[in-house]
């Protein structure tokens, strides 16, 4: 589904991503997690090319997103990314927000768009919410909205860059609920988090990035239990 | 000191005429200053050289130069050289020469103004528009512009009343402006006060009127929870 190969980005003299590589399959919910700076973000971000490439590939669904024939706008419909700050459009009310790109980019009727922005609604609990304006949601039903938002465009992959992090921690639960309900319906998901128990019950794979590189790699119990790195070991013993 | 108003009734229809022209040559000046400030101000957060550097020449220009020279030069130079010389035609009048001078030189400032009011606008907001598939005009559209555009709103308003107060200038190439208007009967009946102040008043009116439809716009465009 997604193919990394050798993908480097630097920012001027400062390389960020040192050269990764690594494949996500079909279904699969990938966590990253590592220290701050590490270019976890910019790594999320180069899946669907809103840092351009350096060097190196990313292939998603068979696209080659540094190709420059390919068509990103169109590539970007299948991947779907949820910020930290969820970034909401301020300016439309909640039912605008998910069915403002399926209207203008996909070309669906405003009927069919709206029918299916009220199931996703449904489907994060927040139906009532149809027609607020974002500043009236809490930031756990604001990140709920925007999962809803992301989805409407029917992706096959779903990118999440701390989702939860700007969160007051007593909402962080019901958008990690929501996030464990899209991976148990087999939603392919990159999660670049700082929860380590979701990452460890949710995630197949746990990447653990370190100075721009994936330095460990391996399934929750592997990396959490027992780490081969001694990098990745002194990480996890200042956030568990 | 007594004021005999019985010349400005006698003028009345060079006033009114007066007073139609100002109205026009702001409504000119407000549209076309804003497709041009609108092409400008994308040009200039644009990131190409090749779109940035015309237009910051241009705002530079614009901006840098008195309004009174730039009505001067368009009039009697730029606009009589196009015309004669490459379209081999007779000018307009003058008051196109105001028209272009007004639009050309609001034109810089709204620019400036749109940059600024794109630029406030987060940069996730762009980002989020894009992640969904939309391509640059469309988040610009959708998403950008409509945000930037309430924050514009202020600054607008008060470019529109300078532009209306601006276009007395075209006074000096003979456009019967509410200006032109005052100081023609002024000069001619040789009552002081009267058509000065009658001048004033027309500004005074349009102004009001301005500052209520941006105020009325300002309300337009916040969304239904914000409105007290
Ligand atoms: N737009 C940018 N310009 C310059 N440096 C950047 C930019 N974005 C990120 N960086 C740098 O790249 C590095 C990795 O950032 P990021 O991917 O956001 O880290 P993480 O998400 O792991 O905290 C940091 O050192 C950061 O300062
Ligand atoms: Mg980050």
């Amino acid at each position: 589904m997604i193919q990394v190969k050798d993908l480097k980005k630097s920012y001027g003299e400062h390389q960020v991503l040192k050269g990764i590589t690594t494949e996500i399959h079909e279904r699969e919910v990938v966590c990253v997690i590592g220290p701050s700076g590490s270019g976890k973000s910019t790594f999320l971000r180069c899946l669907n090319l809103l840092e351009e490439v350096t060097s190196g590939k990313v292939i998603i669904n068979g696209f080659d997103l540094t190709d420059p024939k390919t068509d990103i706008n169109q590539v970007r419909t299948n991947v779907g990314m949820v910020f930290q700050q969820f970034e909401l459009f301020p300016h439309k009310r909640v039912i605008e927000n998910i069915t403002l790109a399926p209207i203008h980019v996909r070309k669906v009727s405003q009927e069919q768009a709206e029918k299916k922005a009220l199931q996703l609604l449904q489907k994060v609990g927040l139906e009532e919410k149809a027609q607020a304006y974002p500043e009236e949601l809490s930031g756990g039903q604001k990140q709920r909205v925007a999962i809803a938002r992301a989805l409407a465009m029917e992706p096959k992959v779903m990118l999440f860059d701390e989702p939860t992090s700007a969160l007051d921690p007593e909402m962080v639960g019901e958008v990690l609920a929501v996030m464990k309900e899209l991976a148990q319906e087999g939603m392919t998901m990159v999660v670049v988090t700082h929860e380590m128990g979701f990452a460890r019950e949710v995630a197949d794979r746990v990447f653990f990035i370190d100075e721009g590189l994936i330095l460990e790699e391996g399934t929750p119990e592997q990396v959490f239990t027992s780490p081969k790195h001694e990098r990745t070991q002194v990480f996890l013993s200042k956030v568990l | 000191m007594s004021i005999d108003w019985s010349v400005v009734i006698e003028y009345k229809d060079f006033f009114i005429r007066g007073f139609i022209t100002t109205i026009e040559l702001t409504i000119v000046g407000i549209g076309f200053g804003l497709l041009i400030g609108l092409i400008l101000g994308l040009m200039q957060i644009s990131g190409k050289a090749y779109l940035k550097i015309p237009a910051r020449i241009y705002v530079d220009l614009f901006r840098g130069t008195p309004l009174l020279l730039q009505v001067l030069a368009i009039h009697f130079a730029v606009i009589p050289t196009i015309c004669e010389e490459i379209l081999q035609i007779t000018p307009p009048s003058a008051l196109f020469s105001g028209f272009v001078a007004l639009s050309l030189n609001a034109g810089a400032y709204i620019s400036e103004i749109f940059r600024g009011g794109i630029e406030s606008i987060e940069k996730g907001q762009m980002e989020a528009a894009r992640s969904l598939g939309m391509n640059y005009a469309q988040a610009m559209r959708l998403v950008i512009l409509p945000q930037a555009f309430k924050r514009m709103l202020p600054p607008l308003g008060n470019e529109f009343i300078a532009l209306l107060k601006d276009s007395s200038l075209v006074t000096v190439i003979a456009v019967n402006d509410i200006t032109y208007a005052a100081f023609t009967t002024a000069k001619s009946t040789f009552e002081r006060m009267g058509p000065y102040i009658t001048a004033a008043v027309m500004y005074l009116i349009i102004t009001l009127i301005l500052s209520r439809v941006v105020f009325y716009l300002e309300k337009h465009f916040t969304p239904q929870t914000r409105k007290k």
